[in-house]
């Protein structure tokens, strides 16, 4: 089952479980703090699903790698940013001119192996498409499926198409540049880059948490709601740690349930009311596929600890994490915990989109027509990107889009399923409304960009996102803006940032790692 | 009497250097910007600040050396984006033919007092042992720097007493001392400066348009430039291709040359290109062609991760100077642009001399070959587009 292998960690051995995520094995082996901020504050990973770019490192010798995006080898070495020292340059062998680019030709490129991604690679393989599809995790299934050994029951049988219908899959690659017709990726272990040539495409990135400020929140030890799950599911043991569950959305019942069934003791406290989210009874009524999930889930989370109305105003610690205070409708309560895995919902990932030139709606989803084609042709968008709406909805809309992408018309019953799905997370955002407090959290000197270290304080007398970026360096870091700008302080600046190239920032360009692979 | 009133338009670094140099001199100034806030549109936002003395022209090297000794006084030594970081700047040559052109260089900025000297084998790699091997010499101009220009100039305006700023704000129309906005308002002033930028001539509106029109241009001049990750500030200094003034500056059509600017943050900038035209959509093969280029001076560049990529516009004029003077024929409307790619580096020069002339003081330097009544003298010989 699990390897045992060798890792050096500045200089120093320690040892890890092969495939398993580096920031895993980092914290597995009490390395929380992975960087040190502008400032010199010690940061650990938050999102640990390549957003944040806060568990990055220098992994064999490349600089910027993100350790949540690594799967452990032996022999790996890991140099933490924790002083930035200078890295020396040697010459990519490619002189001035550059390496050779690896180039791929195909029919559909897919970008995101998650569940929307998946079926529209299988849907489009299976009408006969040349099917790439490219993932930046350490495996295909997207976060909701991801995992080390056995994929779950749910992603098994799509797996298994993509393989029979000969999808390609470029794993461990970022996309980071292009426009319709091409895609540039680059591998995220070494920058190693691949070109893709492509008649249409795919946009099935998901969706990132929201993350709001509070204070402490930059501790090593404070985590996403979902970053817990991909810890947990990339090799983080947390048997018998006491871990607090927090925030809103229904999300944060699948993490308690799988930190509870990986041993930990967990609290479970969530923002919204009982009485927003018994609107939920009536859509809920009215989907009898969701009846056994919603039931099981319930009865696995029978026994924890669990708070409503109530929300996380303080973590405190230093170094790490040590407690938290959580304000319940019966006053203010500080619990000591070992973990704090804290979202606040979900927001579309637009960036490839937007980066290709496709419309967004009003409320930041990108805009997409039955046939889930974007308003650019040929570019379609399945899944979160077009709204949060959840798994069901992303395999249809994948199903959809893969169809429609082939040439071909999906059934009735097909673009049914898919208006339902957009009611349903309707009414799971509905029943989940975010309080104003929220929004009010962090005090003036508290960090609003922990990339460039920006204090709410320093932004307070500006109106554009503009200003906040080019004068307050909000933003600049390599998150580019997609941790803070979820922030109600940055959602109330006017204007919003262009998206360029690189849409994600990856390691520098370095062809002779590759060609000696 | 009612107090001297001007009006400035545009609030990149020279308008509101403008607005510092007039309200010195107890004008009350009016200062109106499309964009949401002070430095953060056009070629202010997106140069790479680089404060450099020129000495392709004798005229242009004095506007540099007034703008660098500005610079200096104006702000504090190495204080992070705040300050003038002082990194000197190094030109590069591949060949014996391009170090005798900075030895050149070298003895015209020293008639003219500047401090440089020019440095070979050895003596480079020592300055920066980041360099190519390869690389026959260089010229260091000591007290050359870097100001972060968007942050300078929302300082430069903070400090500026009596400066009404008006953002989000258009003109559609501007006459001799008189300013239309958006919204139809008609606003009088006794000065008005255009600052702004590649937009400089876009809103004139006058009788005696015809005749300096076909002369007086803006040539937009778009560049390509990207930024490394923090920990990655692997020069000390401002390192610029020999070829720089040819490529980005000169008469080449479409130019990439390797000008690598290390920030107080630790970061490098890298550039740069320059093809007519304004800042459109990043061009992921000029943006390739420019890295390439700079990996061919700084060996490994390549590998450094890059956060982000943009484009700016440099408004370049036909006869490659800027144009500081009143508007031919006008007395109360006054030009401020032009500067290509040196506008951080003499924006205070540039203000200060505007400001002397409304003021009808002495000038600190020769207003004549600024002068926008120059242009059609210069017509036959100058190049256009």
């Amino acid at each position: 089952m699990t390897k045992a292998v060798r890792i050096t960690v500045d200089g120093a051995s320690l040892l890890a479980q092969e495939g398993q995520s580096l920031t895993a094995a980092l914290m597995m082996a009490g390395v929380s703090a992975i960087r040190r901020s502008p400032s010199g504050e010690a940061r650990g990973a938050l999102c640990a699903m390549g957003s944040c770019h806060e568990c990055r490192a220098t992994v064999d010798g490349v600089r910027g790698v993100r350790t949540c995006l690594v799967p452990v080898k032996e022999g790996l070495r890991v140099e933490r940013e924790m002083k930035l020292s200078r890295l020396p340059l040697e010459p990519s062998p490619g002189g001035d001119e550059g390496g050779a680019l690896q180039v791929i030709e195909t029919g559909l490129a897919v970008i995101g192996a998650g569940p929307a991604g998946l079926a529209a690679a299988c849907a489009a393989a299976e009408l006969g498409m040349k099917v790439v599809i490219i993932d930046e995790s350490m495996g295909p299934g997207g976060r909701i499926w991801s995992h080390r050994h056995d994929p779950p029951l749910a992603a098994r049988s799509w797996l298994e198409r993509a393989r029979e219908a000969g999808v390609l899959k470029l794993q461990g690659y970022s996309v980071f540049s292009g426009r319709a017709g091409i895609l540039d990726v680059a591998r995220v272990t070494d920058g190693k880059r691949v070109r893709i040539h492509c008649q249409s495409m795919v946009v099935a990135t998901g969706a990132m948490e929201r993350f709001l400020p509070f204070p402490g929140w930059t501790l090593p030890g404070v985590v996403g709601a979902g970053a817990l799950q991909s810890l947990i599911k990339g090799g983080l043991n947390i048997d018998g740690r006491r871990v607090l569950v927090a925030g809103t959305g229904p999300l944060l019942l699948a993490v308690a349930r799988l930190a509870k069934e990986s041993g930990a003791e967990v609290i479970l406290a969530e923002q919204s009311s009982l009485a927003d989210r018994s609107s939920l009874a009536i859509p809920l009524l009215l989907s009898p596929s969701r009846w056994k999930p919603a039931r099981q889930l319930l009865k696995a989370l029978g026994g924890i600890e669990r708070y409503s109305s109530s929300w996380v105003t303080e973590a405190r610690g230093g170094p790490g994490l040590k407690e938290v205070v959580l304000r319940t409708p019966a006053g203010d309560r500080v619990m000591e915990v070992e973990g704090l895995a804290i979202g606040y919902g979900l927001i579309p990932e637009t960036r490839v989109a937007v980066g290709l030139g496709c419309d967004l709606e009003p409320t930041g989803a990108v805009r997409v027509d039955s046939l889930q084609q974007s308003s650019i042709a040929g570019i379609y968008c399945a899944g979160e990107p077009t709204g949060i709406a959840g798994c069901e909805a992303a395999i249809d809309e994948g199903l959809v889009a893969g169809i429609a992408a082939a040439g071909k018309t999906p059934k009735a019953g097909l673009l049914a399923r898919v208006r339902r799905h957009r009611f349903w997370g309707q009414a799971l955002e509905d029943a989940h409304p975010l309080r104003e407090d929220l929004g009010k959290l962090a005090c003036d000197s508290e960090i609003l960009c922990r990339c460039e270290d920006v204090t709410v304080g320093d932004v307070s007398e500006i109106s554009s996102i503009r200003e906040a970026r080019l004068i307050h360096r909000v933003g600049m870091g390599p998150c580019q803006g997609r941790i803070c700008e979820s922030a109600a302080l940055c959602q109330s600046l006017s204007g919003s940032d262009t998206i360029r190239p690189p849409w994600t920032v990856v390691p520098g360009e370095n062809q002779d790692i590759s060609s000696a692979q | 009497m009612d107090r001297h009133h001007v009006i400035i338009i545009g609030a990149g670094i020279v308008g509101v250097s403008c607005a510092h140099q007039l309200s010195q001199r107890g004008s009350r100034v009016t200062l109106i910007e499309a964009g949401p806030g002070p430095g953060v549109q056009g070629a202010t936002a997106a140069g790479m600040g680089h404060i450099v003395v020129n000495d392709g022209d004798p005229d242009l090297l004095k506007l540099c050396l007034r703008g660098r000794e500005m610079w200096r006084q104006l702000l504090e030594e190495n204080v992070g984006d705040r300050g003038y970081w002082n990194t000197g700047t190094l030109w590069l040559a591949e060949d014996e033919e391009q170090l005798q052109s900075l030895e050149r260089a070298r003895d015209r900025l020293h008639s003219a007092g500047v401090e440089s000297h020019t440095v070979q084998g050895a003596g480079l790699f020592d300055l920066e042992p980041a360099l190519n091997r390869n690389l026959t010499g260089g010229l260091r101009i000591p007290h050359d720097g870097v100001v972060y220009a968007p942050k300078v100039t929302a300082r430069l305006l903070s400090q500026a007493t009596e400066v009404e700023s008006r953002f989000g704000t258009r003109v559609t129309r501007v006459g001799d001392g008189v300013v239309t906005l958006e919204d139809g308002t008609e606003m009088k002033a006794d000065a008005v400066v255009i600052a702004s930028g590649v937009s400089l001539l876009e809103n004139l509106d006058g009788e005696q348009d015809s005749r300096w029109k076909k002369i007086l241009k803006i040539l937009p001049r778009e560049g390509h430039l990207a930024i490394t990750a923090r920990g990655t500030g692997i020069l000390r200094h401002h390192v610029v291709e020999a070829g720089y003034q040819k490529g980005a500056h000169g008469v080449v059509e479409e130019a990439i040359a390797c000008a690598i600017l290390p920030r107080p943050t630790d970061q490098l900038c890298l550039g740069s290109s320059r093809r007519p035209g304004r800042a459109g959509a990043v061009d992921p093969g000029v943006m390739k062609k420019v890295i390439d280029r700079c990996e061919r001076f700084v060996p490994g560049v390549r590998r450094l991760p890059i956060l982000r990529t943009w484009t700016g516009a440099r408004a370049a004029t036909v006869d490659g100077k800027p144009l500081i003077g009143p508007v031919p024929g006008w007395n109360r409307t006054w030009l401020a642009g032009g500067f290509e790619g040196l506008g951080i580096t003499q924006a205070p020069a540039a203000a200060e001399l505007l400001a002397q002339r409304i003021h009808a003081e002495t000038c600190t330097l020769d207003a004549g070959p600024w002068d926008p009544g120059r242009m059609p003298v210069l017509s036959a010989g100058g190049r256009s587009d």
